[in-house]
C-alpha cells in the first residue's frame, strides 16, 4: 500500500514506545537541513512560499529523473515547527525514487501512524503540511506532461 | 543590552537572560519551559528547565477546563516544585505559554512566579547555553490547594458579556484582522476557524505584540502605560477583561496589566473567541 521505504519507517514507529517516539521525531527534525538542494542539482519544478498553515516559508524542490523517479529536497524556514521539520526528513526518505503518480496516490492516513495520536492536536496539526505540499508539486509536474503531450 | 525592571510596576515578576545564566544552579528556583511547539523542549532547552506542556498538563483532557487541584498538586511535586519554589516561565512563540503557565500556577495560587524577558528565542540568540538533557528533580510534597483562584483572575463568557454591558475596559488581543471580522482564524491557524469573525461589543483592538520589543522583551513602563492607559482606556482600579482566542495571547497581555503595570483586578477570559464566536445568543460586533 505505501512506498516500501516509507513502509519501513513507519513499521519502525509503530514498535516504539512514546517515549522513543519522540526522541525519533526529534531525531529525524534534526535531519530536515539534510534535505536540501545540494550544490549543482537541478530541478524540474521549484515551489518556495510562505503559505497560512505554515509559520514559515517552505521550499519544495521536485526533479523527476530519466526513470520517472521523482527526488525531492525541501528547505524551511527557521520558524517552521519541529514535527514539519521531522516530517520533511520522513517523507523526503520515505518517497525518494516514487514516480510523482503514486505520490499523489498515497494516503495520508500513515501520518498518525509515525507520529502518534498524543502529538496530533490543536497547535501541532501541520504534521500533513508537508505531504500536502509534496503532492502539490507532484500534481503540478503531471499536470504540465499531460498538457505537452496533448500539444 | 538588559532592560532596567525597576521601571515596572512588579518588577521581581520579570528575570532578565543573563541573570538566569547565574543562577541556573540556585535551588530555590524552577526553570518551567511552555510552548506551542510540542516538541521543541526535546530539541534542546535551558539547563535545569523542567517541561510543562499546557494541552497534556495543565488541562483537563475531558471538559474544558484546568487540572483539578490534586493534579496540579501533583504536577509540582514530580517537577520538585513545593509552594516556596519560585517558578521562571520562559517559552516560544514570544513567551505566549509561558504567560499562560504562569497565569494557571497562579489559578492555583502559586504566587511565585516570574518570566524570563524575551524568552526562549531571546535566551537563544544570545548563545547562552542549551541542553538536551531531561531536567529531573527529587520528588516534593505539594500541599494540594486549598481552592483555585478562578474568580480573581479569570473570566467566564457570561462575566465577559457583563463587562461588555457596563463599558468596563475589555480589550481585544488578536489581530486586526481577527477582530474586524475580516477573518475567522489567526493568521497562520487556518484551521482554528469559528463560526462567526468579530469582536465582543464594545472591546478594545489591542494586539498582543503590541507590547513586545523586536527581541520579544516587554516594552518599557511609559509604552506600555501609554498603550493600555492612555490609549485604550484602561484604569487603574477598574475591572478589565482580556481575550484572545483561547487564552494564550491573552495571557501575554494579562501578565504585562497585572505585573508591569500594575493594576489590580485583571482578569483572562481563557473561553475567548473559539467560545464566544461559536456561542449560541451571543452579541458581536463587526469593524474596526
Amino acid at each position: 500500500m505505501y512506498p516500501q521505504k516509507l513502509n519501513k519507517i513507519i513499521n519502525l514507529f509503530e514498535t516504539l514506545p512514546e517515549e522513543e517516539r519522540r526522541e525519533t521525531i526529534v531525531s529525524y527534525s534534526e535531519n530536515a537541513k539534510k534535505q536540501e538542494p545540494r550544490k549543482d542539482e537541478q530541478f524540474d519544478l521549484v515551489d518556495v512560499r510562505k503559505d497560512e498553515e505554515c509559520m514559515d516559508t517552505v521550499g519544495v524542490y521536485l526533479h523527476v529523473d530519466e526513470n520517472g523517479e521523482a527526488h525531492i529536497r525541501m528547505t524551511l524556514g527557521p520558524e517552521v515547527q519541529t514535527l514539519t521539520r521531522a516530517m520533511t526528513a520522513i517523507l523526503c526518505k520515505g518517497l525518494e525514487g516514487c514516480t510523482p503518480q503514486e505520490i499523489l496516490d498515497l494516503p495520508s492516513d500513515f501520518v498518525t501512524r509515525i507520529v502518534g495520536t498524543e502529538l496530533v492536536r490543536i497547535r501541532s496539526q501541520t504534521i500533513y503540511y508537508v505531504l500536502t505540499r509534496i503532492k502539490g508539486i507532484c500534481k503540478v509536474y503531471l499536470d504540465r506532461q499531460r498538457m505537452a503531450e496533448v500539444a | 543590552m538588559a532592560t532596567n525592571l525597576t521601571q515596572y510596576a512588579h518588577p521581581e515578576a520579570l528575570v532578565e537572560t543573563d541573570w538566569l545564566e547565574k543562577h541556573l544552579k540556585d535551588e530555590s528556583i524552577r526553570i518551567v519551559e511552555s510552548n506551542e511547539d510540542v516538541l521543541i523542549y526535546d530539541t534542546g532547552h535551558i539547563p535545569g528547565a523542567v517541561h510543562i506542556d499546557w494541552r497534556a498538563d495543565l488541562q483537563d483532557q475531558v471538559i474544558r477546563d484546568y487540572i483539578t487541584p490534586e493534579k496540579f498538586a501533583e504536577l509540582c511535586s514530580k517537577n520538585g516544585i513545593t509552594p516556596d519554589t519560585t517558578c521562571i516561565f520562559y517559552g516560544d512563540k514570544a513567551n505566549w505559554w509561558a504567560c499562560y503557565a504562569l497565569w494557571a500556577f497562579r489559578l492555583f495560587g502559586h504566587d511565585r512566579v516570574k518570566i524570563l524577558n524575551g524568552g526562549r528565542d531571546k535566551w537563544k540568540a544570545e548563545g547562552r547555553p542549551m541542553t538536551k538533557e531531561r531536567s529531573t528533580y527529587p520528588r516534593a510534597n505539594y500541599s494540594v490547594p486549598k481552592k483555585r483562584f478562578d474568580k480573581e483572575i479569570r473570566a467566564f463568557a457570561d462575566e465577559a458579556l457583563a463587562q461588555s454591558k457596563s463599558g468596563k475596559p475589555l480589550i481585544d488581543v488578536r489581530s486586526p484582522g481577527e477582530y474586524k471580522g475580516e477573518v475567522t482564524h489567526m493568521p497562520e491557524y487556518p484551521q482554528e476557524g469559528v463560526l462567526r469573525g468579530g469582536h465582543i461589543p464594545g472591546a478594545k483592538s489591542v494586539p498582543w505584540k503590541t507590547a513586545a520589543n523586536d527581541d520579544n522583551t516587554f516594552k518599557s513602563a511609559d509604552e506600555l502605560t501609554k498603550i493600555y492607559i492612555d490609549n485604550a482606556g484602561v484604569k487603574p482600579g477598574t475591572e478589565t477583561v482580556v481575550y484572545c482566542r483561547i487564552g494564550e495571547r491573552s495571557s501575554h497581555t494579562w501578565f504585562v496589566l497585572t505585573y508591569l503595570l500594575g493594576l489590580d483586578n485583571v482578569r483572562n477570559y481563557d473561553g475567548s473567541w473559539t467560545e464566544w464566536g461559536n456561542k449560541v445568543g451571543a452579541p458581536i460586533e463587526k469593524g474596526a
